[in-house]
């Protein structure tokens, strides 16, 4: 065998190599994003309960639920939070990159309006792009994005509100890959806070409300009988930044599934491209082994005449 | 006399993690503890952080470290919403002291009255609850 024989053989091996990771990474990803896509399911029972109890409290309560400090808008516009949702790791195409680039834009339409900017970010990847662009984040959330659990959505989830009500940010805008389907997410961007009280009111769930509905009518009769510990004040000033939290766990599981889907998409395609890649080596291989083998034919035949 | 059983949810934003017939539930609201029976009065309360636990008869019962959340109480049975339910052998008591310390810390470093202090005093709460839990459920 010839060394250039050699040499393509030595390149179809590590290219196979390198498939053989990028299938398992796919076959990985593949099963994570099922877990991912188990997880959404799982919050909507526990997010319609939590929308049935506030409409119940917030009629007992019969008064405005807008004096809240999270439903208040802020007078003037000073500052604006931006949460930015990316992953620990990278190897999924664009899934950080354009958070980091609607974050970034959406960041300069704000400081062209001449409101303060604080960023936070979730995923080692947000963090460390800010930090390299000289835009340290103040909030920094890692460790978690392969599976958060609400305990990670409530540090964050109250760590702005708290940035909110105290007056630090007047607006805080949340960016991140709204999963559709593991081949499709899009980036959205949302307004956490002031919370609208439209979400809380109407459920933004179809799925949800006829159920709702249903169930009111069915304690309907009870209301009135109903004991309240503490009173219904109360419980509504508890229950409404629940819908934060949910909001920014919803937020990161969503995010969490689109990344395993674009994880998937991403290391399919790695995979392909090696498939190609072995499939020109191998031809490029044959083409030289052919060679060599007519340039041997030749000079046997060459040989054989000289001696005639 | 046998306890007449009832319908129990517990519900998280991870899924249902109970959803049995019992015979008592007892755990803590922001007023106090709370114990319930069967046909006990349609109610709603805000839930603290405590030892939840679920009776499926006098002797047997079921434990869950309980973060905040919210009881509904219906002629159809009980639902507890909570933000986390862990069972007491699953809890990490060094994790808890980690995270029950930088409470603390936050409690002190936050200005009295803001938001930042409200929550770090709800923190603060919730892991020396569960810490109780923990050590409860190791010795």
């Amino acid at each position: 065998m010839s060394a250039s024989q050699r040499d393509v053989k030595n390149r179809i091996g590590s290219v196979r190599n390198i498939q053989k990771i990028t299938r398992a990474m796919e076959m990985v990803a593949a099963a994570r994003l099922r877990r991912a896509e188990q997880r959404i399911e799982a919050l909507r029972p526990y997010a319609g309960a939590i929308r049935r109890m506030t409409r119940q409290a917030a009629e007992a309560a019969g008064s405005e639920i807008s004096g809240l400090a999270i439903l208040r808008q802020h007078e003037a516009e000073n500052s604006v939070a931006l949460l930015l949702v990316t992953g620990d790791r990278g190897l999924a195409g664009a899934f950080n990159s354009q958070i980091i680039r609607a974050g970034l834009r959406a960041a300069r339409e704000h400081e062209g309006d001449g409101r303060a900017v604080l960023y936070s970010a979730v995923g080692r990847r947000g963090v460390s792009t800010l930090n390299f662009r000289g835009k340290e984040p103040v909030g920094r959330y890692v460790g978690f994005t392969d599976r958060p659990s609400y305990a990670d959505a409530r540090e964050i989830a109250e760590e702005l509100i708290a940035a909110y009500v105290d007056g630090k940010a007047d607006r805080v805008e949340i960016f991140y890959n709204g999963y559709i389907s593991p081949l499709t997410q899009e980036v959205r961007r949302e307004t956490l806070l002031p919370l609208q009280q439209a979400t809380i009111l109407e459920g933004s769930d179809p799925e949800d409300s006829d159920h709702a509905d249903a169930a009111d009518d069915a304690h309907s009769s009870h209301h009135a009988l109903v004991e309240y510990e503490p009173d219904p004040d109360e419980i509504l000033a508890r229950l409404i930044p629940d819908y934060v939290e949910i909001s920014v766990y919803r937020a990161l599981l969503e995010s969490t599934a689109s990344e395993h889907g674009a994880r998937m998409t991403a290391m399919r395609n790695a995979s392909e491209n090696a498939g190609e890649l072995i499939e020109d080596l191998t031809l490029e291989m044959n083409r030289a082994r052919q060679a060599e083998i007519t340039q041997e034919i030749m000079e046997v035949v060459a040989g054989a005449e000289s001696l005639t | 006399m046998a306890k007449t059983p009832f319908r129990t949810e517990v519900l998280t934003p991870e899924g249902s993690c109970f959803d049995e017939e019992v015979v008592q539930v007892s755990t803590r609201t922001k007023t106090g503890s709370i114990g319930i029976l069967a046909r006990h009065q349609p109610l709603l309360g805000m839930l603290e952080p405590t030892e939840l636990r679920l009776y499926r008869s006098d002797t047997d019962i079921v434990t869950y470290a309980q973060g905040e959340g919210y009881i509904q109480v219906s002629p159809d049975g009980v639902l507890l919403l909570v933000e986390e339910a862990h069972r007491p052998e699953s809890l990490d008591v060094g994790d808890l002291r980690d995270k029950l310390r930088r409470a603390e810390e936050a409690l002190s470093a936050a200005e009295a009255g803001t938001e930042e202090q409200r929550r770090a005093a709800r923190d603060r709460r919730r892991w020396e609850a569960f810490l109780q839990i923990a050590g409860g459920a190791a010795g």
